[in-house]
């Protein structure tokens, strides 16, 4: 479960205050979409990246070899 | 005319306040130090640092009603992602709207300034979960429940500095302030925090 740390400086105390059913949907909406785009960044990269670095080395190693 | 009162080797000195629950030194006529059953003004309170090692949010909260100034404090503090540190104030509850302000993350290489946003103040850009935070931000009032914050935040993590200024109008006396991410969903995972407060 989801919270938040409340200092309260009346009394001194420290709680853990669990979040509530509306405020735990509110976080799991806003982790949900944050999930949802993290993957489209992932793919992105890796497409740019990969073809690049294949480009480079395939050339290179059959010279070496010979 | 002077007089000393000299402490009890037992029980130290007490002075008791009337009914109202107020004790005041005057000088020449002026009040100069007040103690009230909710704090005393005129001088520096510590509130009670806080593990920042868990949950989305640290609140401090039943901040007197007298206080003109607010430090809080950042020691080694760290989150699991990326989003950048918002500080928030409220009267009754945590105000989202009508920040206004600028931030600037800096690091060896260059400066970027960016827009504060309007839901709290924003200090970033944050390097990412290697952030390890230290500093403090300052809130002040100048009346009519209108807040200044300033503040500078070390990320000896990523070897960044951020900066941040701007105000806010509460709807009523200030008394509490969250530490928090922009995104909201990041969580605390190491350091501490505290706050400082006076009137």
């Amino acid at each position: 479960m989801t919270h938040r740390i409340v200092v309260d400086l009346a009394t001194g105390t420290t709680t853990q205050v669990e979040y509530t059913a509306e405020e735990q949907a509110i976080y799991d909406a806003a982790v949900a979409a944050q999930e949802a785009e993290t993957p489209a960044e992932v793919v992105a990269e890796t497409t740019t990246e990969v073809p690049a670095e294949t480009t480079v080395e395939t050339p290179t190693e059959p010279t070496q070899e010979a | 005319m002077s007089v000393t009162i000299n402490a009890s080797t037992s029980s130290g000195l007490v002075q008791s306040a009337d009914t109202s629950g107020t004790v005041e030194i005057q000088s020449n006529g002026t009040t100069k130090f007040t103690v009230a059953s909710t704090g005393a003004y005129g001088q520096i309170t510590s509130g009670t640092a806080v593990a920042s090692t868990s949950g989305t949010s640290i609140d401090f909260t039943s901040i007197p009603s007298w206080v003109k100034r607010i430090t809080v404090i950042f020691n080694g503090v760290s989150t699991n992602g990326s989003s950048n540190i918002l500080l928030q104030i409220g009267s009754g509850s945590i105000q989202t709207t009508g920040y206004a302000g600028c931030s600037i993350s800096s690091s060896t290489a260059s400066a970027v300034a960016f827009a504060n946003g309007t839901s709290g103040f924003n200090y970033g850009s944050n390097g990412g979960a290697s952030s390890v935070i230290g500093g403090q931000a300052i809130f002040s009032t100048l009346g009519s429940n209108i807040w200044s914050q300033s503040g500078s935040l070390g990320d000896s993590g990523n070897t960044r500095l951020y900066l941040n200024g701007g105000s806010v109008t509460l709807s009523g006396a200030l008394d509490r302030v969250r530490i928090t991410t922009v995104n909201g969903t990041d969580t605390f995972d190491a350091g501490s925090i505290n706050i400082l407060y006076e009137g």
